[in-house]
């Protein structure tokens, strides 16, 4: 049972989620940059690549919002909003080490809930500017979301059977000894992809796709669309850390301190996946929930099978 | 100074740039994308998202009109700035930038969370006064004399289906839905489009809501009647063929009804950029067979680059680009084969590029060569994917032959998108296919089917060019 943090704990928490956003974005930027320009001539050359995240913030932060006709501003500032504030509330029940800020005995189902309100904060977002091309990425959040969220909650919910439990912090207690990785490797690698789905970023990112112009986002100005960018790289780091805890083996690992391995796994998890975007075009959920459906849904279903068979002969 | 003023200056160093091109600028969209590439400025996909709006090539007076919607849908602090000379794209930026942190530094309040609606005719005359004067401040190049557009508008030259007649008035007259249609539809864009379209239809309408129309209903696939938005999207669209306009009709994502139209190609006085070679060959001057490979390498790189882009394959479109401005600037064979070569292996073993978009637009080579269409999409003889791996092949080709030196056969008149000497240009034949491909298309697909195709305005003009070179 691992101890509660200390209160200061829930001020540092999105602190540390926007530094961690930042650095990924980081690496994101620097990783382009070899695409769009070639490789960076020196150290100093890749550092200024890796400030592109912050000189944006400060773009956005100089501009001027304008307002779109008859938008509901309400709405479409709601739903701006809610997708930070869904990452840091979701970011609430990831373990650091072997402390969270908050670990109740229902917290992989609140993982899963915040990450239903990422849903609402981009159909708001896509809905409130009255705009063709933002309405158009509102729907296709709706449809990303169909396609990976049935998937996903097999791959969690496989995690917290073999925990038999859907407190977090007895997850990462069960796999003391043997990661969950190596005997629920499907449901790992649904779980990633369904990762990247949540946050909307990467192969994924069709609900702000290019082709729609920015989708979703394609009124956003200043402020607004630094939040909701902004948010969407907290989204990835929670998202992606939270792999650490239920497949990872959270804290545990030799000689390092609990909160050190965390640490390692997640950046290792982020570095994995900005590494992998390069791969791949954004899947168009026409094509993808046929694959979701027809061959993600049955594998998590047998990975599950497996997985009770295992836990109730135990 | 104070630290405010001091961020808001260094937030302008790197403005983010939204690129229009105009048709038959082509060379000036290159080179802009390459100043700005090399000043690691990043690149705005959508006017709200831009700081900087640069205009590629001199704007015919009806272009007036959405240019400036597009440049008042951007946040303050906007400028917007025209480049007519390839020599004076470092130059017009850097004045840009300057203007920006100027503005950045100090902000006019008034101006702050402002309403952007393209009906007040009040506001409009307003934005017009303004970007009157950054035109006369970067007017871009000295060779152009700052002239009144106002007046010009006038006495433009008539005969661009109908736009020239009225874009010369101020005010918007808001009764007449035909006179709207004209120009308004030409507002593209980037989803303004929604609260753009009504004009033409708000005769119609059944309530409206902050003087918009509401949607219009009508019969979906499955016969369900549902809300219907006329969407036109168009020239200042992010990776979009330059110049083209789609009169879109859309329920839900699904496009019901498409009319191609464009932005008026300038007729005769430039040759088409990418088709050059063939068509300096043709009258008569000494082309070598390798710079025509070179040019014909760099337009497939280009329309490469275009479709992963909008497919969303970033990091290869990017470096598409890159080749295609190495290729341009004449780098030898062995010096860039190596990432060329690597680049486009990964596009060909790409699964999942494949299982992404093949099957779309799907267009046989019989139905091809009823319609006219030459060039590699006949040659495809099948869906977007075919035709990508058909330009992903003539690359690997014209590779072989970079740096040939033996003159280019004055016979040989197949350019990057067909036969030169053909009745029609080979992008009005590509042009005509559109509509027939796009219906029953969902909005990203048919964004990949137009990538697929790539039709080069610029060609349209060229008619009577090729048919002087073969009297």
């Amino acid at each position: 049972m691992p101890d509660a943090a200390p209160l200061w704990a829930t001020v540092i928490l999105p602190v540390a989620l926007a530094v961690a956003a930042v650095i990924t974005a980081g690496l994101d930027a620097v990783v382009s940059g070899v695409a769009e320009r070639g490789h960076a001539g020196s150290v100093g050359e890749a550092g200024r690549r890796a400030m592109a995240p912050l000189r944006e913030a400060l773009r956005l932060l100089v501009q001027q919002p304008r307002r779109t006709t008859a938008a509901d501003r309400l709405l479409e500032r709601l739903g701006v909003v809610l997708v930070p504030v869904a990452a840091v509330l979701a970011g609430a029940v990831l373990p650091w080490g072997f402390r969270s800020v908050s670990d109740p005995s229902v917290g992989v189902v609140w993982f899963n809930t915040m990450e239903a309100l990422a849903w609402a904060a981009v159909w708001l977002a896509g809905w409130g500017p009255n705009s063709a091309l933002s309405l158009i990425g509102g729907y296709r959040f709706l449809a990303q979301g169909l396609a990976y969220e049935l998937p996903h909650m097999f791959a969690i919910t496989t995690a917290a059977l073999g925990a038999e439990s859907l407190r977090v912090g007895d997850v990462v207690a069960a796999q003391d000894g043997l990661w969950f990785v190596v005997w629920m490797p499907v449901a790992f690698v649904v779980y990633l992809l369904s990762a990247l789905a949540m946050a909307f970023w990467g192969p994924f990112e069709y609900p702000l796709a290019r082709d729609a112009a920015g989708g979703a986002a394609v009124e956003l100005t200043g402020v607004d669309r630094l939040v909701l960018l902004g948010g969407r790289w907290m989204l990835l780091v929670v998202t992606a850390g939270f792999s650490v805890p239920l497949f990872l083996g959270g804290g545990h690992g030799p000689l390092l301190p609990g909160w050190a391995w965390t640490l390692l796994k997640t950046a290792a998890v982020l570095a994995l996946l900005v590494a992998g975007r390069r791969l791949l075009p954004t899947l168009r959920m026409e094509r993808y929930t046929e694959l979701a459906w027809m061959v993600l849904v049955p594998l998590t279903l047998l990975q599950a099978l497996v997985v009770a068979i295992v836990v109730l002969n135990r | 100074m104070d630290l405010r003023g001091f961020l808001r200056r260094t937030a302008m160093q790197r403005p983010a740039v939204l690129t229009v091109a105009l048709p038959g600028a082509t060379q000036l969209r290159l080179a802009v994308e390459a100043e700005v590439r090399g000043r690691e400025w990043p690149t705005a996909s959508a006017p709200a998202a831009a700081d900087l709006l640069v205009v590629c090539g001199a704007p015919e007076p009806e272009d007036r009109e959405w240019l400036d919607c597009i440049k008042r849908s951007m946040p303050e602090p906007a400028v917007r700035i025209m480049v007519e000379e390839t020599g004076h794209v470092a130059h017009a930026l850097d004045r840009a930038r300057r203007e920006l942190t100027g503005r950045a530094a100090t902000p006019r309040e008034h101006e702050a969370d402002r309403q952007w609606d393209p009906t007040a005719g009040g506001s409009g005359a307003h934005a017009h006064g303004d970007d009157h004067d950054h035109r006369a401040h970067h007017g871009s190049s000295p060779s152009q004399a700052p002239d009144d557009h106002g007046r010009r508008h006038q006495s433009a030259d008539q005969g661009h289906d109908g736009h020239a007649t009225h874009l010369g008035q101020e005010g918007h007259e808001r009764h007449d839905p035909d006179d709207h249609d004209g120009h308004m539809d030409h507002m593209d864009q980037e989803g303004h489009a929604g609260h753009m379209d009504h004009m033409g239809h708000d005769m119609h309408a059944m309530g409206e809501v902050a003087g918009l129309a509401m949607a219009e209903r009508g019969d979906d696939r499955d016969e369900l009647r549902l809300d219907q938005l006329h969407v036109p999207i168009g020239p200042g669209l992010p990776d979009w063929p330059t110049g083209l306009i789609l009169r879109l009709t859309l329920q839900g994502d699904v496009v019901q009804g498409v009319e191609v139209d464009h932005l008026p190609a300038p007729p005769g006085h430039r040759m088409p950029f990418w088709d050059e070679p063939w068509l300096r060959a043709a009258q008569g001057e000494e082309v070598s067979s390798g710079s025509a490979a070179r040019q014909r390498c760099a337009a497939h790189l280009d329309s490469v680059g275009r479709l992963l882009a909008v497919v969303g394959w970033h990091d290869v479109a990017a470096r598409c680009r890159r080749l295609r401005d190495e290729v341009l600037s004449g780098a030898s064979r062995l010096g860039i084969s190596r990432e060329l070569g690597g680049v486009l292996r990964g596009v060909e073993r790409s699964r999942v590029l494949r299982w992404s978009i093949a099957g779309l637009g799907e267009l046989p080579s019989s139905r091809a060569g009823e319609s006219g269409v030459t060039g590699p999409a006949l040659a495809a003889n099948g869906d977007s994917y075919d035709r990508l791996r058909m330009w992903v092949d003539e690359i690997e080709r014209a590779l072989e032959v970079l740096d040939d030196e033996r003159p280019l056969t004055p016979g040989e008149l197949t350019g990057p998108r067909g036969r030169l000497d053909g009745e029609q240009p080979p992008s009005r034949a590509l042009l005509d296919i559109l509509p027939e491909l796009l219906t029953g298309a969902e909005f990203a697909c048919a964004r990949i089917i137009v990538a697929s195709l790539d039709p080069d305005i610029d060609e349209l003009a060229l008619t009577p060019v090729s048919g002087a070179a073969h009297a």
